[in-house]
């Protein structure tokens, strides 16, 4: 299938140490992948990795997206081919009204090699229809379009920013970083009813989280858990359960137990 | 033939061969208060004598006052809104025009904000204005529009020294927006700006300063807004163009209970040289000041924001807050800040400062390319929002959205 996304042995680097050790994943289309992991396990990594913040150093491996190594593009270009970073801590940006953003975000989105980003600009009328629809389902009043982005947002306001960008970008491979940290249990409901709205037979989720909570709310086909930086385990829904009831440390001891 | 004034057809040659004579006897010749012609002979005199004030970071060796000529005529500045302002009893009317219907009222303020006789370019500006503008906003008179000066320095002049004058009565309230452009020249061209606001008891001021002027052009200007008790004022002072600015910037609280909310913006490139000295003069009890500055350095751009807090002797209770941040977009700009506090009570309620210099911020480029932003587009985002508090304290939309496509088309 060339819309899955494929993680070939990636090794990352952050500040001269090396985070993940070789990482395998697939994620489908259409399909939720969830990967678990206590702290410090590379998940967020992970995420940094494949959206390509400079920080995080490839050193060794591919992941390649709808026929490409997307490693080799930069941020930028891997966002205009459909992947997607919910950000753990989205940025603060003074100054920068949502709107702006949203509408810069589009129309880097719609522009053309060698056509005048005026002709592809999305027009003033229909952006403004489309973000109060967005904000509608997340239950965004409409000062928030005006406000500066992530300025002084709480919690809950920030992951519903970054689902409100999802909504407008329509990514068809969506990355979610830890969404469920730092939410209350009805900011956790706007914000997981946003993601299963947006969910669609063409587009894949990674979901990122320490606890299974937010998988109640966002149901993945596949988990997968994390630790050290490499996949240890992989199965359906049912391992999830498992880990909230059991935690990590019985994986890490048969880890630990088959490495040696 | 250069000329002094309206009326006047002596020739006055270069500032380096005109004499304290020649400007006594223009001032008369234009039937001027005899106020003005004693103002302008000692200012005259007083540049005369005068060393250049020591501006270190402030590049002007290549400025040759001595060989600069007088502007040829005193061109009254572009007055938008006069009408408007009329209607309501309100005067805003070139100052060359208001010294013959209102002498008294131009005497008894003009020279109490930017004293003539502090440097020598302060001189300079005093003796030689030619032209400038008068308004007079009278007691509780409210005026909703924004009105709008701009200042020109025409092709083919080499100096002009325009003088702004407002005087705003008590409880009254007014926009006004003055603007400073000139045109292109093949050699140096001064604009020696003075600017004088004396805003009344309870009135409150939105003052907006733009110096856009071309590469060819020094800015030396002074800037004083007096306020009276319980008066308001809120400024925004922005610094585009010149290939030299150095301005100095006054807000006074004066009277009790008065108080300033001033931004500002400074954006230096190619080989610019901005300089701000911005102070924020404390005299009343219970006043207020915040200023925001936001500095913008790229190229060989060099910007120096000189910001000072001065608690008189005399103030009590006074509570007030001074903060620079600056933006470097490419490793040979330069900005220098400079912020100081000058404490002469025991008596403050509160008093700080703070100033940040960097690179735009890395995460926020990223957090931006992550949404299919490239980097170039992100910083130009990224710096307009550094703007944002500043362009949003301009008095007038259409303004507002020239200044900041300027701003735009520059990063």
């Amino acid at each position: 299938m060339p819309n899955e996304l494929h993680i070939k042995d990636l090794r990352v680097e952050v500040k001269g140490q090396e985070i993940l050790k070789g990482v395998n994943l697939t994620i489908q289309p259409g399909t939720v992948h969830a990967v678990m992991g206590p702290n410090g396990s590379g998940k967020s990594t992970l995420a940094y990795a494949i959206a390509g913040h400079p920080n995080y150093v490839v050193t060794g491996g591919e992941v390649i997206y709808k026929g490409e190594n997307i490693l080799e593009l930069d941020p930028a270009e891997r966002s205009k081919l459909g992947i997607f970073l919910a950000f753990q801590y989205p940025v603060a940006v003074p100054g920068v009204t949502v709107a702006n953003f949203l509408r810069a975000a589009l129309n880097a989105h719609r522009a053309q090699p060698n056509v005048d980003p005026k002709e592809t600009a999305i027009p003033m009328a229909q952006f403004r229809k489309q973000i109060k629809a967005a904000m509608q389902d997340l239950s965004m009043d409409d000062g928030f379009a005006r406000r500066y982005l992530n300025e002084g947002f709480s919690g809950g306001e920030k992951k519903r920013l970054e689902i409100l960008q999802m909504s407008m970008l329509q990514p068809s491979m969506a990355v979610m970083d830890e969404t469920d940290s730092g939410l209350d249990i009805d900011a956790l409901r706007v914000v997981s009813e946003g993601v299963n709205r947006l969910l669609n037979p063409d587009m894949g989720v990674l979901v990122i989280t320490h606890y299974q909570r937010l998988l109640n709310y966002i149901k993945p086909q596949f988990v997968s858990v994390m630790m050290e930086g490499r996949i240890v385990r992989s199965g359906g829904p049912e391992l999830a359960l498992e880990l909230e009831e059991r935690g990590y440390d019985w994986i890490k001891e048969e880890v630990v137990g088959s490495l040696n | 033939m250069a000329v002094l004034t309206n009326g006047s057809t002596s020739p006055l040659g270069t500032l380096g061969t005109l004499s304290v004579a020649q400007v006594l006897e223009h001032s008369q010749a234009a039937n001027e208060p005899a106020w003005l012609t004693e103002m302008r002979g000692a200012a005259w005199s007083a540049f005369q004598q005068m060393e250049a004030p020591k501006w270190r970071r402030t590049r002007l060796d290549e400025l040759h006052l001595e060989t600069l000529q007088l502007a040829a005529h005193p061109h009254a500045p572009e007055l938008l809104g006069a009408d408007k302002a009329a209607e309501q009893g309100a005067i805003f009317v070139p100052l060359r025009d208001a010294l013959t219907t209102h002498a008294d009222l131009i005497g008894s303020k003009m020279g109490q904000g930017v004293p003539p006789l502090a440097n020598r370019y302060s001189a300079l500006r005093a003796a030689l204005w030619q032209n400038g503008t008068f308004l007079y906003v009278p007691r509780n008179v409210e005026l909703e529009a924004p009105l709008h000066i701009r200042y020109t320095l025409p092709a083919g002049e080499q100096a002009h020294f325009p003088y702004t004058l407002v005087i705003v009565e008590a409880n009254a309230r007014v926009s006004l927006i003055e603007e400073h452009i000139s045109v292109e020249s093949a050699t140096a061209t001064l604009t020696g700006a003075t600017t004088e606001l004396f805003i009344g008891a309870g009135a409150a001021i939105r003052y907006a300063s733009i110096q856009q002027q071309n590469r060819t052009t020094y800015h030396i200007g002074g800037q004083v807004i007096t306020l009276d008790r319980d008066a308001s004022g809120e400024w925004v002072s922005f610094g585009l163009g010149g290939k030299v600015q150095h301005i100095e910037a006054e807000a006074r609280m004066q009277g009790d209970g008065s108080r300033i909310e001033w931004h500002g913006a400074t954006f230096a490139t190619e080989q610019q040289n901005l300089v701000i000295v911005p102070w924020l003069r404390h005299i009343g009890t219970a006043t207020e000041s915040h200023l925001d500055f936001k500095t913008v350095v790229a190229d060989q751009g060099y910007s120096v924001f000189d910001g000072m807090i001065k608690i008189e002797h005399d103030s009590h209770a006074t509570s007030t807050r001074l903060e620079e941040h600056a933006i470097h977009l490419t490793p040979n700009s330069r900005s220098d800040s400079i912020p100081g506090l000058m404490i002469d009570t025991n008596d403050v309620a509160k008093a700080g400062h703070a100033s940040t210099s960097g690179q735009v911020d890395e995460e926020q480029i990223f957090y931006m390319q992550a949404r299919g932003i490239n980097p170039a587009d992100a910083k130009r985002l990224i710096v307009m929002g550094f703007f944002e508090t500043a362009l949003s304290a301009i008095p007038h939309e259409i303004t507002r959205e020239q200044v900041a496509a300027h701003i735009e088309g520059r990063i």
